[in-house]
């Protein structure tokens, strides 16, 4: 799951200095020998607040597309997002799902959309005002492209989403760092008008072969188009049906789609429960298994990283003498 | 006892002449403790004028006797003391301590238990009334989180996370070798990654034969000829009844721009339709020749929505016009209006 290169990078070897304000960790990592460095307190608190290194151009556009629906486009797009969020970075996240708008249900903020982009393209209201800013994380903003009964008008192409970009870039409070686009599934006009202004994308796939065929197209479209840096999550990873091989490992995935990996995200009970209370699951406490992956997936879309390693099964975890008694 | 012994001999030891009337005093002062130390003052202010009263009677003739009066009396007052002293500490060890008594009867145990497990009970409970009702009242934060408004674990000043780096904290932990990693409780075998830079090349090189594609850049309706300067290939057909997207749009390509980028102010539709409305109300009251910039109320029906219930108006103005010899232009004007407002709706539509 984690990148075995971090462990060898400087800022991994950093980060295996970092002692986070944690009384937990402390009884975890005793430490082996008496020897006592000197105290730096500096150090200490730039290693607490260490953030991800951001890579490349701001604001960066990534696409979160697939082409088969249901596979978690919107889910990978407001956990990743929280989690940037969360990192410390702008984020406005565009639901461009034109006819099936789900992302302001998964945030929790299907009650505060009052304007989307039609309306703006119309004259009925200003960007800012079409723009929804989350409460629990203020850097996290959620723009809607259309209201459900409402049609997109589509004379000017994908040119509305660019406007939109560039007027972001513009705008007073700064350029965002990240711009995400929920892109609807299919290839079909919606398709189109949410990758045009993209300069990555994230491909989001599960490991069946009805899904791979339809990302294999997606990324050939994406790359006709023009976008080159193409990274895959692959979600709802089983690993007790992979080792019985009843699902492909997500090796497998990668060898048939040639993509470079972004991230794991394992099957979790925890995700529908998050989608139904409209709280991502990257803000649970404790967090969750896919919460985490989806963590680690966002530090590495900052840092422009890939992963070096994945999960392939579960070990039975290693029992001590006494492990009948509880210990 | 040493610090009880000071108290008590402190005032004692004040050097007065003391007469034998002191000893008479004596069983006035009693032994009650708090008795003594309270009332203190005032006995010890009549015992010393009565000394004095006596030293001032028997003369200053004889100060030997008077010394050996006064060492005798101290030592007196001393024993009187001591006594007192003893009596208390014989009755203090003739008590049984707390502790003692307890281990002496089992019920005594299971009492205390009791009294400590009623107190603590007691305590909970008067804590959880007076709770409640804090809980209960409108408008609370409480009430807020139980309504959704607020999420329960992020009230106020938000916490501090419990980690702020995905791959190094309590839920994640890598083995030393590398070979697996531990995440929420769960140990995972790790494989490397072995995709390489020739095989993602490979990869892409396939996809650019199999799938030739470009992207579309302009929407036409189905029907519509293409534009002579337009790649036929970048053309996407939108059929006239998709769901949700179409190719029809009553502003330019320029005015969406501008709305898009406008910052301040009123936006462009909101701005319009107040002009119009603006200009229309200018007409009207210039058509019917009113120099008051008063509202008529005939002419703000015009702006109402066309109700059956219009209809009875619109006679009744078209007599009251005729009346005023104004029937040339009610009969265009009334239609003209209808017609805008209509369209004005029709507008509104679509972006409700």
């Amino acid at each position: 799951m984690t990148s075995l290169q971090l462990l060898t990078e400087p800022s991994s070897l950093s980060s295996s200095n970092f002692i986070p304000f944690n009384p937990l960790y402390k009884t975890l990592t005793k430490p082996t020998t008496k020897h006592y460095p000197k105290p730096s307190p500096i150090r200490s608190v730039l290693q607490y607040n260490r953030k991800p290194e951001l890579a490349g151009d701001t604001p960066r556009v990534v696409v979160i597309t697939s082409g088969k629906g249901g596979v978690g486009k919107t889910t990978t797009t407001a956990n990743v997002g929280l989690s940037l969020a969360r990192l410390g970075f702008s984020v406005v996240a565009i639901d461009a799902d034109v006819g099936l708008r789900n992302l302001d249900l998964l945030l929790g903020l299907e009650n505060r959309v009052n304007y989307t982009v039609v309306e703006v393209l119309n004259g009925d209201c200003r960007l800012d005002q079409a723009l929804v800013r989350d409460k629990r994380w203020s850097n996290f903003e959620l723009l809607c492209i259309s209201k459900p009964r409402s049609k997109l008008p589509l004379g000017f192409g994908g040119k509305a989403l660019v406007w939109l970009v560039d007027a972001l870039k513009d705008r007073q409070e700064g350029c965002p760092d990240f711009i995400l686009i929920d892109c609807p599934a299919g290839i079909d006009a919606g398709f189109i008008t949410a990758i045009t202004p993209a300069n990555e994308a994230v491909l989001v796939t599960t490991p069946d072969i009805t899904a791979l065929r339809d990302a294999d197209r997606v990324t050939g479209l994406l790359e006709c188009d023009g976008i080159r840096d193409i990274k895959m999550i692959v979600n709802r990873v089983r690993t007790d049906l992979i080792r019985g091989e009843d699902m492909m490992s997500v090796l497998d995935v990668q060898e048939m789609l040639g993509l470079s990996l972004l991230g794991v995200i394992p099957e979790d009970s925890e995700v529908i429960r998050s989608t139904n209370r409209g709280f991502p699951l990257v803000l649970n406490k404790p967090p969750t298994l896919a919460g985490l992956a989806f963590e680690q997936a966002a530090w590495r879309l900052v840092e422009q990283d890939s992963m070096k390693a994945v999960m392939v099964e579960e070990e039975p975890k290693k029992r001590g003498f006494f492990s009948f008694f509880g210990g | 006892m040493a610090s009880f012994w000071t108290l008590q001999l402190h005032p004692i030891s004040i050097p007065h002449r003391v007469s034998t009337n002191a000893f008479e005093l004596r069983p006035q002062l009693g032994f009650n403790k708090s008795y003594r130390i309270w009332n203190a003052k005032n006995k010890y202010k009549d015992f010393f004028l009565k000394a004095a009263g006596n030293s001032s009677t028997s003369g200053e003739d004889n100060p030997i006797k008077d010394e050996k009066f006064l060492i005798k009396s101290k030592r007196n007052v001393m024993l009187v003391l001591q006594n007192q002293v003893s009596r208390l500490q014989e009755t203090i060890i003739s008590l049984p301590p707390i502790i003692l008594s307890i281990k002496s009867s089992p019920y005594s145990k299971l009492a205390l238990g009791f009294c400590i497990a009623a107190s603590v009970l007691i305590v909970a409970v008067r804590a959880y009334v007076a709770r409640k009702p804090r809980y209960q009242r409108q408008g609370s934060v409480a009430d807020l989180v139980r309504r959704g408004q607020l999420n329960s674990d992020r009230r106020g000043i938000s916490k501090t996370p419990m980690y702020d780096d995905p791959f190094n904290n309590p839920l994640v932990k890598i083995s030393k070798n590398n070979s697996s990693v531990e995440m929420c409780g769960k140990v995972y075998r790790l494989a490397p990654v072995t995709l390489t830079r020739e095989e993602q090349n490979i990869h892409q090189k396939r996809r650019s034969r199999a799938y030739q594609w470009k992207r579309p850049t302009i929407f036409l309706k189905e029907g519509d000829p293409v534009p002579a300067d337009v790649d036929p290939d970048t053309v996407r057909w939108i059929p006239a009844n998709h769901p949700f997207a179409t190719t029809i749009s009553d502003i330019t390509e320029d005015l969406a721009q501008n709305n898009v980028y406008q910052k301040h102010g009123v936006p462009f539709r909101i701005q319009a339709e107040h002009e119009a409305l603006q200009k229309k109300l200018e007409a009207l009251q210039g058509d019917q020749k009113f120099n008051n910039l008063v509202i008529d109320p005939g002419t703000a029906r015009n702006f109402e929505r066309p109700f059956k219930s219009n209809i009875k108006l619109d006679d009744q103005q078209v007599e009251h016009n005729s009346a005023n010899g104004q029937t040339g232009l009610r009969p265009e004007s009334q239609p003209k209006s209808h017609e805008s407002s209509s369209n004005s709706t029709s507008e509104e539509k679509p972006t409700q």
